[in-house]
C-alpha cells in the first residue's frame, strides 16, 4: 500500500506542477485586470499544436517549437487585451462573454487546420520512464515540471523585485494609485498579458510532450486554469503553485484509494470546500494581510 | 392505316410518354439528412462517420441508377440539445430519413425527436442498450454492445486467461461494455477488476499501479477513446505490469493509431472489421475502397466502414420505398425493417427494436505496423501474438 501512495503522491506533484504551469497565466491576467480570460485554454492548446506540426512537418522535436509559440500566442493574447480594452461598461463581466467567444473561435479555427485527430508526441526521448526507487514517471513530465517550477520562481522573483513586476501588483492593488506613481496601466495590462502569453507556450508545448492534444481540449484546461486560480486566491503566484499541487495530489491520492472515476469530482469538492471556508482563496489577500 | 391503327399508335404514344414522365417522378433527387457531431469533443469521430456517408452517397449514386439521393449534413456540436435542433433543421428542409448520430446520449434524444417526426433514423454510433429498449420503431442500429462483448470475451477464452482488469470510461457506452464483460467473464469463473475513470482523466500511472500491485491481473482490458488509450499504454509502458495482453475496443485496432503511436502498438489488441493494409474482397468492399481512396485519399477505417453501410441501408430502403410509392407513407421505416443483406460488417437484419441481431466484431491485433485479424478464427489473417505487450 505504502508503494501505491508514495507513487499517487509522486504522480500528483507532477501533474500539480503542469495545472499549475497552465493556471499560471490566467492568475496572473486575473490578478492585473480582474479579468478572467476564458481563451486562456485555447491559447495553450494553441501551443501545443505548434509543437504538434514542427514535430510532424519539420521532424523536430517539440521544444524547438518553444519560440515559435512564443510568438504566435504572445500575439494572440496582445490581440485578445485589445479586444477585452474595447470594453467600455461592466468590463469584468462582458469580458467573460467576450473571451468565451475567443475561445470558440480558437477552437474552430483549430478544427479547420489541423482537423479533430487526437495528437501527441511520438519521440520515444520524452516517453521514456524514469524510475528513481519507487518513484516513475515519463522524462517529459520530470523534464517540464522542472521547467514549470523554474518558470514559477522567475515570475515570482520578477513580480516582486523587477520594476514592471511591482507595476503589475500595484495596478492589481490599486489601479488609480497605480497612476499617480507614474506608472502606464494600459502597458502594464499588456506586459501582464504578453507574459500569460509566454506560460501558455511553455504549458502547451508541455502537454503536448506528455499528454494528448485535440481541439475541444482548450475548453478543459481554462476550466482546470480557474479552478486552481480560484484555489489560490486572486494574484497569489506562490498559491497557484500549492493550488496545483494540492489539487493534482487530491486527483492522485482519490485514484488510488478510492476510484478514479471520482477524481474530477474530487477536485470540484475541493474547490468548493474552499470556497466555503476561504471565500478569498487559500493565498488571497485576506489571508495574506492576516 | 386505319383508324384503330391510328388509335392504338396514339395510345401507344400517351403510354410511353406517361411511363418517360413517371420516371422522370420517381428518379427525383431524394433528400436524407445526416446529424453529427463535426465539432465539439465527438469531433473525431463525428468526422469518421461523414466521411463513410460522403462514401456512400457516391458509391450509391453511381450504381443505383434510377434514384440520386442528395445528404443535408447539420452539425449537433456534441450536444443532445444541438442534436434535437439538427434534427428538426434537417426535417424542416424536407429530408426523409435520418443517418449519424454519436454518442449514445446524443443519439436518444435525437432519435426521439426524429420519430415526434415521423423521421426513419438509422446509426452506428451508439451502443446503449436504453437506445433499443425504447420501443421506437423509427429507429435502426447496425451495431451494439452484445457485439463487442462477444469479441472481446471470445479473444479472451482463445487466450485461456484466468484474471482480467478492466479499465473504463464512465461514459454510458464504455461502461455498459465493461460492465457486461465483467458479468461474462465472471460468470466463467474469471477474475475481474473493474477500474472505472473519468473521461477528463489525463494521468493513468495511479490505475496502472492498482493493477500492478494490487490485481496482478493476466491482461487488462481497455474500454475508451483514443486518448484514453495512448494514456493507458503510456503509463503501462512506464510502469510496465507483468500482463500477457493489452486489449482495447474501438478506435485502437485502426491505421491512424499505426501510424500516429507506431511505439505504442505493437502486440495491441482492438476491434476491427478488417486488417490493415485493408483487404476488400466482396464488390461492395471495393466500391466502398475505391470510392474512399479517390474522395479521401487514405485507407478507409472502422468509422468511415459504419457511416457507410448504415447510410447504404439507409439509401436503399428509400429507394425501394420510392419505387413503391410509400416515401411519405412510413415506407422506409418497412423498408428498413425488412432488410436482411451482407456488408462490410457482416450480415444486417433488424430485430423489432431496430438492433442487428447478427453483429459481432472481429479482434485486431498490431503486428509490425500492420492489423491482422486474429479472432474469431475464421476469419483469421494472422496468428495471434500471445503472450506480447508493447514494452
Amino acid at each position: 500500500m505504502s508503494e501505491l501512495i508514495l507513487q499517487a503522491l509522486y504522480s500528483g506533484v507532477l501533474q500539480g506542477g503542469s495545472y499549475a504551469l497552465i493556471a499560471l497565466g490566467l492568475a496572473l491576467v486575473f490578478g492585473t485586470m480582474k479579468v478572467i480570460n476564458l481563451a486562456h485554454g485555447e491559447l495553450v492548446l494553441l501551443a501545443a499544436y505548434m509543437a504538434y506540426m514542427v514535430e510532424s512537418k519539420l521532424g523536430l522535436s517539440p521544444l524547438f517549437a518553444i519560440p515559435l509559440a512564443l510568438v504566435l500566442v504572445c500575439t494572440c493574447a496582445v490581440l485578445v487585451y485589445f479586444l477585452v480594452s474595447l470594453i467600455r461598461k461592466d468590463r469584468e463581466l462582458n469580458s467573460l462573454i467576450l473571451t468565451y467567444g475567443i475561445g470558440i473561435i480558437l477552437t474552430n479555427a483549430v478544427l479547420l487546420i489541423w482537423s479533430a485527430d487526437v495528437r501527441s508526441t511520438s519521440s520515444a526521448w520524452f516517453q521514456d520512464a524514469v524510475v528513481v526507487g519507487p518513484f516513475y514517471s515519463m522524462r517529459s513530465e520530470l523534464l517540464f515540471f522542472v521547467v514549470a517550477s523554474v518558470l514559477m520562481a522567475g515570475l515570482w522573483w520578477w513580480l516582486s523585485r523587477s520594476w514592471y513586476g511591482r507595476a503589475v501588483r500595484a495596478v492589481s492593488s490599486n489601479r488609480d494609485a497605480a497612476k499617480l506613481m507614474g506608472i502606464n496601466p494600459r502597458t502594464t495590462e499588456i506586459v501582464s498579458f504578453v507574459v500569460a502569453g509566454i506560460l501558455a507556450s511553455f504549458a502547451g508545448v508541455a502537454i503536448f510532450s506528455y499528454g494528448v492534444i485535440q481541439p475541444a481540449f482548450g475548453h478543459a484546461l481554462t476550466v482546470k486554469a480557474f479552478i486552481i486560480t480560484v484555489l489560490a486566491g486572486i494574484g497569489s503566484i506562490p498559491g497557484v503553485m500549492v493550488g496545483g499541487l494540492l489539487l493534482g495530489i487530491a486527483e492522485a491520492l482519490t485514484v488510488t484509494l478510492a476510484s478514479s472515476a471520482l477524481q474530477e469530482l474530487v477536485g470540484m469538492a475541493l474547490f468548493l470546500l474552499v470556497l466555503f471556508l476561504m471565500p478569498n482563496g487559500l493565498f488571497g489577500a485576506k489571508a495574506r494581510r492576516g | 392505316m386505319d383508324w384503330n391503327c391510328i388509335i392504338r399508335s396514339k395510345l401507344g404514344l400517351a403510354a410511353l410518354a406517361l411511363s418517360l414522365t413517371a420516371g422522370v417522378a420517381s428518379a427525383e433527387e431524394l433528400l436524407v439528412g445526416a446529424e453529427i457531431p463535426l465539432t465539439g469533443s465527438l469531433a473525431r469521430v463525428g468526422s469518421g462517420m461523414n466521411e463513410g456517408i460522403s462514401v456512400a452517397v457516391e458509391v450509391f449514386n453511381k450504381t443505383n441508377g434510377k434514384h440520386t439521393i442528395k445528404v443535408i449534413t447539420a452539425d449537433d456540436e456534441s450536444a443532445p440539445a444541438k442534436a434535437i435542433a439538427a434534427v428538426e433543421k434537417l426535417a424542416g428542409q424536407g429530408v426523409v430519413a435520418i443517418t449519424g448520430g454519436y454518442g449514445s446520449n446524443n443519439i436518444g434524444p435525437a432519435s426521439d425527436a426524429a420519430n415526434k417526426l415521423g423521421l426513419p433514423y438509422i446509426t452506428s454510433g451508439g451502443v446503449d442498450d436504453s437506445l433499443t429498449e425504447r420501443g421506437i420503431k423509427t429507429f435502426f442500429r447496425i451495431n451494439n454492445t452484445a457485439g463487442y462483448r462477444k469479441a472481446m470475451v471470445g479473444l479472451l477464452a482463445d487466450m485461456k486467461v484466468k484474471s482480467a482488469s478492466v479499465i473504463y470510461s464512465t461514459k454510458e457506452a464504455t461502461a455498459d461494455l465493461a460492465k457486461d464483460v465483467q458479468k461474462e467473464l465472471t460468470a466463467q469463473g474469471m477474475t475481474v477488476g473493474m477500474h472505472a475513470f473519468d473521461p477528463a482523466i489525463t494521468d493513468f500511472k495511479p490505475i496502472i499501479n492498482k493493477i500492478r500491485l494490487q490485481d496482478k491481473s493476466e491482461v487488462i482490458l481497455m474500454a475508451g477513446y483514443e486518448n484514453d488509450y495512448v494514456g493507458i499504454l503510456r503509463a503501462a509502458k512506464v510502469l510496465k505490469p507483468d500482463v500477457k495482453a493489452m486489449i482495447g475496443v474501438w478506435s485502437l485496432a485502426t491505421p491512424k493509431m499505426v501510424a500516429d503511436f507506431p511505439d505504442l502498438m505493437p502486440s495491441v489488441y482492438g476491434t476491427a472489421l478488417l486488417p490493415f493494409p485493408a483487404e476488400f474482397k466482396s464488390a461492395d468492399g471495393k466500391l466502398f475502397a475505391d470510392a474512399y481512396k479517390k474522395l479521401y485519399n487514405k485507407e478507409p477505417d472502422y468509422l468511415g466502414q459504419f457511416g457507410y453501410v448504415q447510410s447504404m441501408i439507409l439509401f436503399e430502403a428509400i429507394a425501394r420505398a420510392a419505387d413503391k410509392g410509400t416515401l411519405k407513407k412510413g415506407g422506409v421505416v418497412e423498408e428498413l425493417a425488412k432488410t436482411d443483406r451482407e456488408t462490410l460488417i457482416g450480415r444486417v437484419r433488424f430485430n423489432d427494436k431496430g438492433d442487428n441481431i447478427n453483429f459481432v466484431h472481429r479482434m485486431g491485433q498490431h503486428q509490425n505496423g500492420k492489423i491482422a485479424i486474429v479472432w474469431p478464427s475464421d476469419a483469421a489473417t494472422g496468428k495471434m501474438n500471445f503472450p506480447g505487450v508493447p514494452w
